[in-house]
C-alpha cells in the first residue's frame, strides 16, 4: 500500500506563512490539517482540505522544545474532526531546505496524541506532517492502536507540481 | 546527445520530473490522440489513456497517428495512442482503459494531471468535479463550428483549472442551460464537426499549460487560465473572464469536498489482498530439483 499526502501550494504556502509568525514565548508554532480521504485499489491518497493555526493561549510555556500544545488546542483539534468529518494531520515546520525528517521528540510526541482522533473519527487515518521551506514529508496511523507508518509522497498541486518522497 | 537536449531550458531536473509524472487522457480522438503524441515527444513518463472507442474512417482526418491500416483492424484509440507514445519512449508506463471514464476512476486518481478530451458539458462538468474532489488539475480542451452568414466560424477554448481556483462554472463554459440544452449537436455544422489543425492548436495550448504547471519556465506560472481561439483569426487570446475572476476563490467545488464521502479506513483495510496463485505441485518438484 502507497500512501500519498496531496495539497494545493495555495493552502501550503498560506501554512508555511502562518508558521513562520512568532510566538510570544515558543520558538515554532504548530497548527493542524484536515484531509479528506481517497483510495486508488490498495493505495490510499490524503487530500488537504483546510488549515487551524493553534491559538496562541493554547501553547504551554515549556523551552525544553520549540512548541508544546496545552490540552485545549487538542481538544479544539478533536472537536474540528469531530464536527467536520475530517482526518487531521497536526503539522509544524523545521524550516531549511530538502526533506525534512521528524526528530525523536516528535516521533514521540505524535505517538501519544495523535491516536486518540481515532475516538471521533474512527473512519479516517490521522497524522502528522513536518516541514520545510522546501518540502514536506509526513508519517500516518491507519488504526488508533497501529504503528505509524510513513507517508510514501507529499504532492503539491497548482501553479507548480512539486511531489517530494518515493513514487 | 540526449533525446531531450533541446528542452533543457525547462530545468535541471525537468527530465526526471517530466519521466516521473502521470497524465490522464480522456478521449482519445482528435484532441487526446495530439496530447498523446505531444507528451511522448516532451518525454512525460506516465499515461491512463481512456476511451472506449475504436478508431473508423471518418476519425482519420484528425486522430494522429490513426492510419488506414487501424481502420481496417479496427484497433482501439487507446492502442494507437500507445503505440505513438512508445515509439517515442519504449520504457513509458501505459496503462489502456478501453471504457467509459467513469469505470476508470480508480485509476484516472493515481493522475498527476488530467487532459480531458470529451465532447459533452456534462461530461466536462463530471469529469472536472472528479480531478477537483481528487486534487487533481484538469486541462479542458474544446471545439466547435459554427455556422454564420459568411460561412463557419471555426472557435474553441482551453481552460487549466486548478483545485480552488475559478472552475469552468466560473468562466461560464458550463452553465444550467447548455447542460439542459445538451441534446442538441456540439456544434451547428452537421455531425460533430471536427478538424486536425484547430484540434493541433488547443492540444498545443493545452500541453504548454502542463508543461507551465510541472516544469515552468518562468516565474509567472499560473494555476488557472482560460483561452480563447478564434479559428478564423488565427489567434489564441487570453479570456477577459480569467483577469476578471483572479484571486476569487470558487464557489463550486469548496475545499471541503476533497476525497470520497464514504470512505472509511476501517473498511478499506478489511478488503483482503489477492492471495498470490499457488504453483502446480509438479513446477514445485521441478523447482526442488534444481534446488530453488
Amino acid at each position: 500500500m502507497k500512501i500519498r499526502f496531496k495539497i494545493t501550494g495555495d493552502l501550503l504556502e498560506a501554512i508555511r506563512t502562518d508558521l513562520m509568525r512568532p510566538h510570544a514565548f515558543a520558538h515554532e508554532r504548530i497548527g493542524f490539517i484536515s484531509a479528506g480521504l481517497s483510495s486508488a485499489g490498495k493505495d490510499l491518497i490524503a487530500l488537504a482540505r483546510a488549515y487551524r493555526a493553534v491559538s496562541d493561549e493554547d501553547y504551554l510555556n515549556d523551552p525544553s522544545v520549540g512548541a508544546m500544545m496545552g490540552r485545549e488546542a487538542i481538544r479544539k483539534a478533536l472537536e474540528w474532526s469531530l464536527q467536520a468529518g475530517h482526518a487531521m494531520f497536526h503539522v509544524h515546520t523545521h524550516g531549511g531546505k530538502g526533506i525534512p525528517g521528524f526528530s525523536s521528540l516528535d516521533l514521540r510526541e505524535n505517538r501519544k496524541f495523535v491516536p486518540d482522533f481515532f475516538k471521533v473519527s474512527p473512519r479516517f487515518p490521522h497524522g502528522a506532517l513536518v516541514l520545510s521551506d522546501t518540502a514536506a514529508c509526513g508519517q500516518i496511523w491507519l488504526g488508533r492502536t497501529k504503528d505509524p507508518v510513513a507517508i510514501d509522497d507529499c504532492t503539491v498541486v497548482g501553479a507548480s507540481f512539486k511531489t517530494w518522497g518515493r513514487k | 546527445m540526449k533525446r531531450l537536449d533541446r528542452q533543457s531550458f525547462l530545468g535541471p531536473d525537468s527530465e526526471k520530473t517530466l519521466q516521473g509524472l502521470t497524465i490522464g487522457i480522456v478521449g482519445l480522438g482528435g484532441g487526446g490522440a495530439q496530447y498523446a503524441q505531444q507528451a511522448a515527444h516532451i518525454g512525460i513518463g506516465g499515461y491512463m489513456l481512456v476511451d472506449f472507442d475504436r478508431i473508423d474512417l471518418t476519425n482519420t482526418n484528425r486522430l494522429v497517428g490513426g492510419t488506414l491500416l487501424d481502420v481496417l483492424r479496427r484497433r482501439h484509440k487507446t492502442a494507437i495512442a500507445a503505440r505513438t507514445i512508445r515509439s517515442l519512449n519504449p520504457s513509458a508506463r501505459i496503462v489502456e482503459i478501453r471504457k467509459s471514464w467513469h469505470d476508470a476512476v480508480e485509476a484516472l486518481k493515481r493522475c498527476d494531471v488530467i487532459l480531458g478530451a470529451v465532447d459533452s458539458f456534462r461530461e466536462r462538468e463530471q469529469l472536472e468535479r472528479f480531478a477537483r474532489r481528487n486534487l487533481i488539475p484538469y486541462i479542458d480542451v474544446g471545439m466547435d463550428v459554427h455556422e454564420t452568414q459568411d460561412g463557419h466560424l471555426v472557435s474553441g477554448q482551453v481552460i487549466l483549472s486548478s483545485p480552488g481556483h475559478p472552475c469552468l462554472r466560473c468562466y461560464g463554459l458550463i452553465t444550467d442551460e447548455n447542460l439542459a440544452g445538451e441534446a442538441r449537436k456540439y456544434g451547428a455544422a452537421g455531425g460533430r464537426p471536427q478538424v486536425v489543425w484547430p484540434n493541433a492548436v488547443l492540444a498545443s495550448s493545452a500541453i504548454g499549460m502542463l508543461m507551465q504547471t510541472v516544469t515552468p519556465w518562468h516565474r509567472r506560472s499560473v494555476a488557472f487560465a482560460y483561452l480563447v481561439y478564434d479559428g478564423n483569426k488565427g489567434t489564441v487570446m487570453p479570456s477577459p473572464r480569467a483577469a476578471a475572476l483572479a484571486n476569487r476563490p470558487c464557489p463550486h467545488h469548496p475545499a471541503d469536498e476533497t476525497g470520497d464521502p464514504l470512505f472509511d479506513i476501517r473498511g478499506h483495510l478489511a478488503v483482503p489482498s489477492p492471495t498470490p496463485r499457488a504453483w502446480p505441485r509438479w513446477l514445485g518438484w521441478i523447482a526442488m530439483l534444481f534446488g530453488r
